[in-house]
């Protein structure tokens, strides 16, 4: 938790390179993953495809079951890439951390506020896009006040609360599985062997689940966002 | 790390929001263009395919199921057929049957008849000539015999009375 980062300036905005640096690496997999699982598409589908078709079909019913009429097609492929990356990057600090010289290269992108923020600005643009493309601009500001008019300031704070619930809960969750991770390994160097032993099953356990946390917010943060998009296109 | 927490603090690095969001939209991209769309259309293909096969199945099953039937109707109707005609074919048989027994029946009456009345004539012709001739033989012979004056037609009666009396013998 006392992790140092590099920073670099770079047209007057600071980048993470810890941040960027897994943020790519997670990018870099998920591609890997697609591309090795998609080489030979046949209509008989070999190992490699069910699996992807799998994963297709598992992405695409959370957008069915967001929007059930079929309205939902053209954000599958947005759902796909959202679950993908966002399950890729949980996992990746639970495997796979590079520090060199006292400075984190390589951790989870998502156990940072900003990059689940980032994500989440990522959803809420393309709900408020696809709002104002279907109802038009003076449809879309319109929709703020239904079903009253008096329910105005409270839809408009929703869209932050909105914002801040989306990124905060996945980033809240697996930040606190790498520090409670990282308080196992302190403890496990506390006393020598003694506490190592003790440490040992119990980093087992925590990682065991922080692989199904990752999980489950996955799962969550790309429901959620097929949720809001899906309130954003009808008008009640 | 704590100003990382705190947003607005200096060392907040805002430039990883628009990397993430770059580097999102070019993942997506790729994914598309690698994987997500060759997968989909070949899925979207195979759903169609499966249903033109079952369509092209259920199809096919109706097609055979009126084949069979009608196939079955005309078994069935050849069955009506062949029994009709082995009917027919008894009748005529049998009416060719009697109209041949019944000729022949007529024919055999016929032939009978005419030989009996062919025997009876020839009887009678027979018997008259016989008659004729005994009498005349009969006459001869009285008159040679007995040379007596006797009239023709006594005689004649006499011989005729004589030859009836033969007869009813004979017929007896």
């Amino acid at each position: 938790m006392n992790d140092k980062y590099k920073f670099v300036e770079f047209l007057g905005l600071r980048f993470n390179v810890a941040n960027d640096l897994s943020v790519i690496v997670s990018a870099i997999l998920v591609f890997i993953l697609v591309f090795a699982l998609s080489r030979k598409v046949t209509m008989r589908p070999g190992k490699a495809q069910n699996v992807l078709e799998w994963m297709i079909d598992f992405t695409n019913s959370i957008v069915k079951s967001a929007m059930p009429d079929g309205s939902g097609k053209q954000f599958n492929l947005y759902a796909f890439v959202l679950f993908l990356f966002i399950f890729v990057s949980n996992q990746l600090g639970l495997f796979f951390q590079l520090k060199i010289g006292g400075f984190t290269y390589v951790k989870s992108p998502t156990s940072n506020p900003l990059i689940t923020m980032g994500l989440a600005t990522i959803s809420l643009l393309v709900s408020h896009y696809y709002a104002v493309k279907k109802f038009g601009f003076g449809g879309y500001l319109s929709n703020y006040a239904r079903p009253v008019k008096f329910l105005l300031p409270i839809n408009l704070l929703e869209e932050f609360t909105n914002f801040l619930t989306l990124s905060l809960r996945l980033y809240g969750n697996i930040f606190a599985g790498e520090v409670l991770l990282a308080l196992i390994g302190t403890v496990a160097k506390s006393l020598g062997a003694v506490t190592f032993i003790a440490a040992m099953p119990l980093a087992m356990v925590w990682q065991g689940f922080s692989v199904f946390i990752g999980a489950i917010q996955a799962y969550v943060f790309t429901t959620l966002s097929m949720v809001y998009i899906s309130r954003k296109l009808e008008q009640e | 790390m704590a100003g990382l927490l705190v947003l607005g603090a200096n060392q907040v690095a805002l430039g990883d929001m628009l990397f993430i969001l770059v580097s999102f939209i070019v993942l997506a991209l790729l994914v598309k263009h690698y994987a997500w769309g060759p997968v989909t259309k070949m899925m979207d293909a195979r759903s169609e395919k499966i249903t033109g096969d079952l369509d092209y199945a259920d199809q096919e099953r109706s097609r055979a199921e009126k084949l069979a039937k009608e196939r079955e109707d005309a078994l069935k109707n050849s069955r009506a057929e062949a029994v009709e005609i082995v009917n027919k074919a008894k009748e005529s048989g049998e009416t060719q049957k009697k109209s041949i027994v019944s000729d022949a029946h007529s024919e055999a009456e016929e032939l009978r008849q005419r030989a009996k009345s062919d025997a009876a004539k020839a009887r009678e012709d027979a018997m008259s000539g016989a008659q004729n001739d005994i009498a005349n033989l009969s006459l001869e012979i009285a008159s040679k015999v007995i040379s007596k004056e006797l009239n023709a037609d006594d005689q004649k009666s006499l011989i005729d009375s004589y030859i009836k009396e033969l007869t009813v013998n004979e017929t007896k």
